[in-house]
């Protein structure tokens, strides 16, 4: 975990444990994700992955019954420090979830828009100037912009789910947590939210679970494997592939269970 | 043997067929016969008052002058009350119900609620007539006129009968039907929409707002709606606490009388022809205002869902 760019470390987990009930669904996983770069988290269904990346804006106690401990330090503050307030957190890390959850309620424009009300940002000018930059960065912008005004719901499964991109990048965000973005979506729409975040990668610090192998070779800089709540292996994408430390790891890369 | 038995799903669903389309045919045949009969019944009513039967207020069975506009107007704004009182106060407690209280709580306080409406009408009108009235007339209507009596609508005197009484009724009795309703409403939006606004940053009250109440609009009207036509219907209980006198007076506080009360009131002793013709004329004007309101409703409902609100679904 000590290494050279340990400065310019953004979000580091430190010995986290979450639990459902009495269920541990992550077990003291540690990690940390440097600024500009992409983490990808694989690991067989059921291994904590959504539970961990969760953790990391405080959305895990959101469900009933539900507990975290460790720590989660985001450009050097824990965000479970006792005073904290999760929804400062939350304005901090964006999120996209696996299936495109747009507001049905509100047209393409209000859908982007949202946080940045959210924020208390109401001048008409801003905000069509922020809309309109986070859907160009989310590469929709072309396909929607002479229907700002349509629902959000309207949009195909993968605009929806690159309108859901422009949502959280529009209040700025240091880091991006997506749980399985593409896996709701067809290769062509996949193609484009891939080239998408590596574009991203500049601006934004972005963790990512995957279930697809390529996918994580093609776009991440760094790789953790999770087995069973635990993280077995972590390192550079190109190591973790090519020479995983861990016989565990390269049986599941290889496909040979998971 | 399995195009046998092909045969034998294809035969019971043209059965299954057949007995849906004479229930369906059956209901319609006995809604035409009933505005047939109702309309044939009351036809001499209209015969003698034409249009002016719609237009008059007055309504003297003794001098056999028959108008329906104060019971127009005492059903409209007795249910106009109802919903202006019960769409909050159910609306908020099934947010309540569905997004704050523990679940154990929750399903225990439904079931009641759901409970609640099955309470036979003529038992809300006796409270009324025992519990509520009395305490309009000795504290809320006397407060409500010390205070906002300069507004005619909390002016005169104090029967504890009248227009408020009924209206302040109507909504504890259809705020069942409306709290209900909306819970499932608000059950029927999918965590992944509240995720969504709380990831953005939103607080607990905003993702309420917005992930929650925003997109259930168009279900919750159909929950008003729901409320209104009960409403619009109900009569023991309205009988038993308007004060029944057939007038358009501006305050809250006066008696009234809605359609549906006055046909139950006065069927039964209705003397000549022409009476008992006038009462069916005002069911007539009740099928006809509860059917226009209905329809209006149900319009603006698909209008606004085409458009995009979506139902929570
Ligand atoms: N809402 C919940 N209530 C109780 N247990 C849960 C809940 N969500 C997940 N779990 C449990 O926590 C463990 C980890 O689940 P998690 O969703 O984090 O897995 P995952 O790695 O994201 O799997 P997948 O790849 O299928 O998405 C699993 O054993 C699961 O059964
Ligand atoms: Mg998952």
């Amino acid at each position: 975990m000590t290494s050279s760019e340990n400065s310019n470390v953004i979000l580091e987990a430190d010995k986290i444990h979450a639990w459902f009930g009495s269920h541990e669904a992550v077990k003291g996983v540690s990690l940390s994700a440097v600024m500009g770069t992409v983490t990808a988290l694989i690991g067989p269904s059921g291994c904590g992955k959504s539970t961990f990346i969760r953790t990391l804006n405080r959305l895990h106690e959101e469900i009933p019954h539900t507990r975290v401990e460790g720590q989660v330090i985001l450009e050097g503050k824990n965000i479970y420090e006792r005073g904290v307030d999760p929804v400062g957190v939350r304005r901090k890390i964006g999120m996209v979830f696996q299936k495109p959850n747009p507001f049905p309620s509100m047209s393409i424009f209000e859908n982007v828009a949202a946080g940045l009300r959210l924020a208390g940002i109401s001048k008409r000018s801003l905000l069509a100037e922020v809309v309109e930059q986070s859907l160009k960065q989310a590469a929709l912008f072309e396909e929607v912009k002479d229907k700002l005004k349509a629902p959000g719901t309207s949009l195909s499964g993968g605009q929806q789910q690159r309108l859901c991109i422009a949502r959280a990048l529009a209040v700025k965000p240091p880091v991006l947590l997506m749980d399985e973005p593409t896996s709701a979506l067809d290769p062509i729409s996949t193609a484009k939210i891939e080239e998408l975040v590596m574009e991203l990668k500049k601006d934004v610090t972005v963790v990512m679970v995957t279930h697809n192998m390529q996918q994580a070779a093609r776009i991440s800089d760094k790789t953790a494997f999770f087995l069973m709540g635990e993280l077995i292996e972590w390192g550079d994408t190109s190591q973790v592939f090519t020479t995983p430390k861990v016989e565990k790891t390269e049986q599941y890369i290889t496909g040979r269970f998971g | 043997m399995s195009t046998l038995w092909q045969k034998d799903i294809h035969r019971g669903d043209r059965l299954f067929q057949f007995v849906l389309r004479a229930c369906a045919i059956a209901a319609m045949v006995l809604l035409l016969f009933m505005v047939v009969n109702l309309g044939y019944r009351s036809w001499p009513a209209f015969k003698v008052f034409g249009l002016k039967f719609f237009v008059s207020s007055d309504w003297d069975p003794v001098n056999d002058q028959f108008g329906v506009v104060s019971f127009v107007y005492g059903t409209l704004v007795s249910s106009a009350l109802a919903l202006l009182i019960a769409v909050p106060v159910s609306v908020g407690s099934a947010l309540c119900l569905t997004e704050l209280a523990p679940r154990r709580i929750s399903a225990v306080l439904g079931f009641l609620i759901e409970m609640l409406a099955a309470i036979p009408s003529v038992v809300y009108g006796l409270w009324g007539i025992f519990v509520l009235a009395p305490l309009m007339r000795e504290t809320v209507q006397p407060f409500l006129g010390k205070y906002l009596g300069w507004i005619p609508l909390f002016s005169g005197p104090a029967y504890g009968v009248g227009m408020l009484t009924a209206g302040i009724l109507l909504a504890i009795m259809i705020i069942p039907t409306i709290l209900s309703i909306s819970r499932e409403v608000f059950f029927a939006i999918p965590r992944a929409q509240r995720e969504a606004a709380l990831a953005l940053g939103a607080t607990r009250f905003e993702t309420l707002w917005i992930a929650v109440v925003k997109s259930s609009v168009s279900g919750l009207f159909g929950a008003s709606v729901l409320g209104l036509a009960r409403a619009f219907g109900e009569t023991m209980a309205v009988t038993m606490v308007i004060g029944n006198r057939a007038e358009v007076a501006v305050s809250l506080f006066a008696p009234g009388q809605t359609m549906a009360s006055v046909i139950a009131n006065e069927y039964a002793e209705a003397t000549t022809d022409i009476h008992l013709a006038a009462l069916g004329a005002v069911g007539v004007t009740l099928f006809l205002v509860s059917w226009l309101i209905n329809s209006t409703a149900r319009a603006i409902v698909s209008r606004s869902e085409r458009r995009g609100g979506a139902g929570g679904r």
